[in-house]
């Protein structure tokens, strides 16, 4: 049990998870909306019946068409949206639905790097890496600023430390997402998307930094990309979401040879130009 | 087989659970549940002092500060003309005796907090609905809830308590500087035309038959109507900015609205504080017939 980081078991989720989460609006009240639609309609549910095991210092990608649910299992995941059925363990420890916020989720020291950077628009680089660090007090003053300057070392945006983000590009603001979050010391890290809008030259620079968290700091972390390659420069399983379903981790050549109607779809090209690799 | 939470309860339990998400499904049952957690984020384990601190104080000085100016302006011009309105009305039908309880139903009981409420609703609840609905569109709010900070301790909290902080001490303002600034108006305006409004005032005058007339009631109520109304305008208008859903044509709609429910509320929140002064009215009146 202790050397899982995180199990889904039969997971279902409603289409209206798509559309993001309302802090308006108490979680009592969609909590007991999605009960009855669930049971009404089939057509409502994005997923269903996911299963997925991810052991501890192991990464995962998950890949698969767009528009079919990707971010919003990372979301709910995170606490972002709540499943209709199902359970999830974090780190062997099952949280009932009723009580899955991204609060309780964040307690257990699981990061999640949002699809667009997401970072506090009124703080400056430094701040926004430094913002939750100092607001849990993790560590003195020195400590903290130790930290940060190493989280910004590492995905080289020293040089930007006291700009806003609407003065950085995209690629930028990515990078200093990722540095927020790594500077949480994440156990569980979950990633949308984080070679979107990347050069090639902080792509592969990245990828080191990825393989360093797991290595060293026994980091799990899911990966949700279009970038196929990734799994195979990370050398990690893909699972790919197919008919509502996460089906069997497998390694990258593995999805390369089959026959399955997934590599048809998702390998055309790459089966294409190189039959023998 | 498992039976479902609702099958589980009583049929009296069933009822309550029913009505309950009945209200919670109303705009009106969610701002107040949204007020309700509010308060409970102040008894959070996970918090910091010093950031909130620096939230509320921010908070205060841009909702209370940016706003002097046209508020003092506003109160100015409208104390002259009520105090010109007032005495002169007053003096011609010969009840002079009560221009001080006239002047402090009017401008303290009445004016003062409504309109001070409606200039911050004008101004700093529409500014902080756009705030943190841009927050909510960019997905600010998703990422400082994955990074375990809540978000109502961490937006709505600091803005509920400052807004209304700030809301108490520019009523105060706006009713220091209706009397004594507009007095001041007043007198220019005497002097400047010839005294052609005909009227006799000095600040000896003015003062004292306000004093005389000012109550307890009032003095608690110069604190508790802004406080009233400065919680319902930082409440609204966070919660149709948390309402927005991930839609950039949504923000100025929620923008507009803000406001708008804001002075409907206020309106609502006054008729129900002024019941007091209402009630003791109708006991005045008992014993005078």
């Amino acid at each position: 049990m202790l050397d899982e980081a995180l199990r889904l078991e039969n997971v279902y989720l409603s289409t209206s998870e798509l559309s993001g989460t309302l802090f308006s609006i108490p979680r009592a009240v969609s909590y007991f909306e999605n009960i009855r639609s669930s049971e009404s309609n089939e057509d409502y549910q994005l997923i269903a019946g996911a299963n997925l095991t991810l052991k501890l210092g192991e990464t995962i990608c998950i890949g698969g068409p767009s528009g079919k649910g990707k971010s919003a299992i990372l979301r709910m995941i995170a606490g972002l949206a709540r499943p209709l059925k199902g359970h999830i363990y974090y780190f062997g420890e099952y949280i009932p639905a009723e009580r899955l916020t991204a609060l309780e989720v964040a307690k257990r020291q699981v990061g999640y790097v949002l699809q667009n950077a997401a970072l506090i628009s009124n703080l400056r680089v430094i701040d926004n890496i430094a913002l939750p660090l100092r607001y849990h007090k993790m560590g003195s003053d020195e400590e903290i600023t130790k930290k940060v300057h190493m989280a910004m070392d590492l995905m080289r945006v020293r040089n930007f430390a006291n700009m806003f983000p609407h003065e950085l590009s995209v690629g930028m603001q990515k990078r200093v997402a990722i540095a927020r979050s790594w500077a949480m010391d994440p156990k569980l890290l979950l990633m949308d998307e984080p070679t979107a809008g990347l050069d090639n030259y902080n792509r592969r620079n990245l990828l080191p930094l990825i393989d360093n968290m797991r290595t060293m700091f026994k980091t799990s972390i899911i990966i949700v990309t279009h970038d196929l390659m990734i799994a195979k420069e990370l050398d990690c399983n893909l699972v790919f979401l197919h008919k509502k379903k996460l089906t069997e981790p497998h390694p990258f050549d593995y999805w390369l040879h089959s026959d399955s109607e997934i590599s048809k779809d998702q390998f055309r090209d790459l089966q294409s130009v190189s039959p023998n690799t | 087989m498992q039976l479902k939470n609702w099958q589980k309860m009583t049929p009296i339990g069933r009822l309550f659970h029913t009505l309950g998400i009945f209200i919670l499904k109303r705009r009106f049952g969610q701002l107040i549940a949204l007020f309700l957690r509010t308060v409970a984020s102040l008894f959070d384990n996970s918090h910091n002092f010093k950031s909130d601190s620096r939230n509320i104080i921010l908070q205060t000085f841009f909702t209370g500060v940016e706003i002097f100016i046209p508020l003092f302006v506003v109160a100015t011009l409208f104390g002259t003309v009520v105090i010109i309105e007032v005495l002169s009305l007053m003096g011609k039908m010969g009840f002079s005796d009560i221009v001080g309880n006239l002047m402090v139903v009017v401008i303290i009981r009445e004016l003062s907090p409504i309109l001070t409420a409606f200039l911050i609703a004008g101004r700093s609840g529409s500014s902080l609905t756009t705030y943190i609905g841009g927050m909510v569109i960019n997905s600010e709010v998703d990422a400082l809830a994955t990074m375990g900070i809540n978000p109502i301790r961490y937006l709505v909290m600091p803005s509920v308590i400052g807004g209304t902080i700030a809301t108490i001490i520019m009523n105060i303002i706006f009713s220091a500087s209706a009397i004594g600034a507009g007095f001041i108006v007043t007198k220019c305006i005497i002097f400047i035309t010839g005294n052609a409004p005909n009227l006799q005032i000095t600040w000896n005058y003015l003062s004292t038959e306000i004093i005389k007339a000012l109550t307890i009631p009032d003095f608690v109520f110069a604190i508790v109507k802004p406080l009233v109304f400065g919680i319902i305008i930082t409440i609204n208008a966070c919660y149709q900015a948390l309402n927005i859903n991930r839609d950039i044509r949504q923000a100025p709609k929620a923008t507009s609205r803000s406001v708008i429910t804001s002075f409907l509320y206020i309106v609502f929140a006054d008729v129900v504080l002024s019941l007091f002064y209402f009630i003791s009215y109708m006991q005045n009146l008992s014993t005078i017939i």
